[in-house]
């Protein structure tokens, strides 16, 4: 559904290159996250794939249209879900679904039903610019539901909402999955990419650095680790050992030993430690 | 397509009326033209006012009525009751000296020589002149508060159309919209003729309402059409370009006043200079338009004329657009 081949897009002329030969695809029904830091070229590259952004060096397929020769029948099949909301504020939240809805061909969700379903039909007949930041990231986000999207593209669904809203976002995004949707997800956030993806890609300054499922990840670049919370005589010291290294399993039987044992946890690398290991950067 | 237009005009319809701002431009001129309707009257209120008794020779009272008002009074206390009253009228009696005018004191300036001059008139009716008067059309066929000021008015209402399309673009901007709108399935062209649509209707809409308030009814309703649409034009290529370009109402509406000059320059140096003078406003679409819609209201406008003054204003709305055209779509990307 989405094929990227050696993208390569500059906003200063060749000077500085925001994204740099990125190739990667997504299968019919697969969920793909972008992962990486502010600035690593995450919006950049979705910026090429959903056509806000002129295709300049590469090849790049969507829902079976080249960009090179973008064609206004493609947005029927793909969603945005944009990370800064960007609704009319002096339309109600209905109006504003009502009137993009007529922007698509086709059969479209009723506007309503979506309301419901991110929480906002009590508020239907709201005037948007009266809208909490996050009641407008879920307007937002409603709305690129809208035309029954064949692919998805989130940039960072879940960012600034509560987590009992983001929790329901993501039971959203789960079941529309499950439904077939092909997602391509940009998000710095590791736990929702974990949780959504089945496949994740590593980017940063420009570059994709690794593309995998999360559990090849997770067994390749993962290490088992326990972690310890022992008593010394009036105070409660924690290590977090690997149970890979020699020496570390070796300091786990000598703590076993000679202290109290508090607490202790297995724990498997999180995808964050995968990604600083990856590329030696945080996500920050 | 019509449905995705449609539904990008009544957006903007819908928007706009919620925005005091917009609200503001649409009502103003149908204000100013009521305004501009009050005052034209006292231009053809210099007109005498008098108060005569009923014993007055009726081809006096007959003379009087041909230059204003006149009332008739039993007797000389109701007379003089009259003229104390708070208005301008001046009370009338004939004596065998002549004609006695009673004023009381309080009119406005230019009332009482004014009835002056007409009594002379009375008085004076059987004086041989020894000159030969001719009157002839100074060209004067109605106030020119009314004509000049109705032109100006549609002339100068013609940007707020634009300016109208610039503040829904604004706020496109300043939402950032429109990169929703670049990914739902409406063309470039059916986004910018919705749009667009808005400052064309809004202009006609006004130049009508304007002459229905000033009381042209007669005019030629195709030709005034034709000129409408094409000044319209010009100011909804100034309303896209400003309007892709600010991000806050208040900047673009003051790059849009910087139009005013051109208008203000244009109207008031086709009503003020010699016509040896006009060539050098012939670059402006607002001369053309002006002289278009000052013959509409004269009602002296041929097609000829209003196709051929269109066609300039066209020619000089291409050429505007030739240089501003990479700008504009520079800015909807």
């Amino acid at each position: 559904m989405i094929d990227a081949k050696e993208l390569t897009y500059s906003y200063s002329k060749g000077k500085k290159n925001a994204i740099e030969q990125i190739s990667f695809s997504v299968d019919e029904g697969e969920a793909f996250a972008l992962l990486g830091p502010s600035g690593a070229g995450k919006s950049t590259t979705q910026g090429i794939l959903t056509g806000l952004l002129p295709i300049q060096q590469g090849e790049a397929t969507v829902a079976g249209t080249d960009l090179h020769h973008l064609s206004r029948s493609m947005f029927n099949k793909i969603g945005v879900s944009f990370e800064q909301s960007n609704v009319y504020g002096k339309l109600t939240a209905l109006e504003n679904l009502e009137f993009y809805r007529k922007l698509f061909d086709g059969s479209a969700i009723d506007p309503m039903t979506l309301l419901k379903q991110v929480g906002l039909d009590q508020v239907a007949d709201k005037r948007a610019d009266t809208f909490s930041k996050g009641m407008k990231h879920r307007l937002t986000f409603a709305r690129s539901m809208i035309n029954q999207p064949q692919i998805w593209f989130l940039d960072e669904p879940t960012t600034g909402l509560d987590p009992a809203i983001a929790s329901q976002i993501k039971q959203i995004i789960k079941e529309r999955k499950a439904s077939g949707t092909t997602i391509l997800l940009t998000t710095h956030n590791m736990v929702l990419a974990d949780e959504l993806s089945d496949k994740v890609g590593f980017i940063i300054d420009g570059q994709l650095k690794l593309v995998d499922t999360p559990r090849n990840l997770k067994l390749r670049y993962g290490e088992k680790l326990v972690q310890v919370e022992y008593k010394t005589e009036d105070t409660v010291k924690s290590e977090l050992l690997s149970m890979v290294d020699e020496q570390e399993r070796k300091r786990l039987g000598d703590i076993i030993h000679q202290y109290e044992i508090e607490t202790m946890h297995t724990r498997e690398a999180t995808l964050e430690e995968i990604f600083i290991k990856v590329t030696g950067r945080g996500l920050v | 397509m019509l449905t995705r237009i449609i539904a990008v005009l009544t957006r903007d319809l819908k928007s706009g009326l919620r925005d005091a701002m917009i609200a503001y431009i649409m009502i103003v001129p149908i204000l100013i033209a009521i305004v501009l309707k009050l005052l034209v009257p006292s231009a053809g209120a210099n007109l005498i006012h008098v108060a005569v008794l009923e014993s007055a020779d009726p081809a006096f009272i007959s003379m009087l009525e041909d230059h204003g008002r006149v009332e008739i009074l039993a007797d000389r206390d109701a007379l003089v009751n009259r003229v104390s009253a708070v208005d301008d009228v001046i009370g009338l009696i004939e004596t065998p000296q002549g004609t006695e005018m009673i004023a009381g004191g309080n009119e406005q300036e230019g009332t009482v020589e004014m009835v002056t001059a007409v009594v002379d008139l009375w008085q004076n009716r059987d004086l041989e002149i020894p000159v030969l008067v001719r009157f002839s059309d100074v060209g004067w066929e109605l106030s020119p508060l009314a004509q000049y000021g109705t032109s100006f008015l549609i002339v100068f209402v013609s940007v707020f159309g634009g300016m109208v399309v610039m503040l829904n673009l604004v706020e496109e901007k300043q939402a950032n919209t429109l990169a929703a709108i670049n990914v739902s399935a409406i063309s470039r062209l059916e986004f910018v003729v919705g749009k667009g649509l808005l400052g064309f209707i809004l202009p006609l809409f006004h130049a009508f309402a304007i002459l229905l308030i000033m009381g042209f009814t007669s005019i030629h309703i195709g030709m005034t059409v034709v000129v409408v649409l094409s000044i319209a034009l010009i100011s909804l290529i100034f309303g896209f370009v400003i309007g892709i370009y600010n991000d806050n109402s208040m900047s673009a509406v003051s790059s849009m006043k910087i139009g005013f000059i051109p208008i203000f320059g244009s109207v008031f140096g086709a009503m003020f200079l010699d016509s040896q003078w006009h060539p050098f406003l012939y670059w402006s679409p607002f001369y053309w338009a002006f002289r278009s819609i000052d013959q509409i209201i004269l009602q002296q406008a041929v097609w000829n004329d209003m196709l051929l003054n269109s066609l300039y204003i066209l020619l000089i709305t291409m050429m505007v657009f030739a240089l501003l055209y990479k700008r504009i779509k520079r800015g909807f990307a």
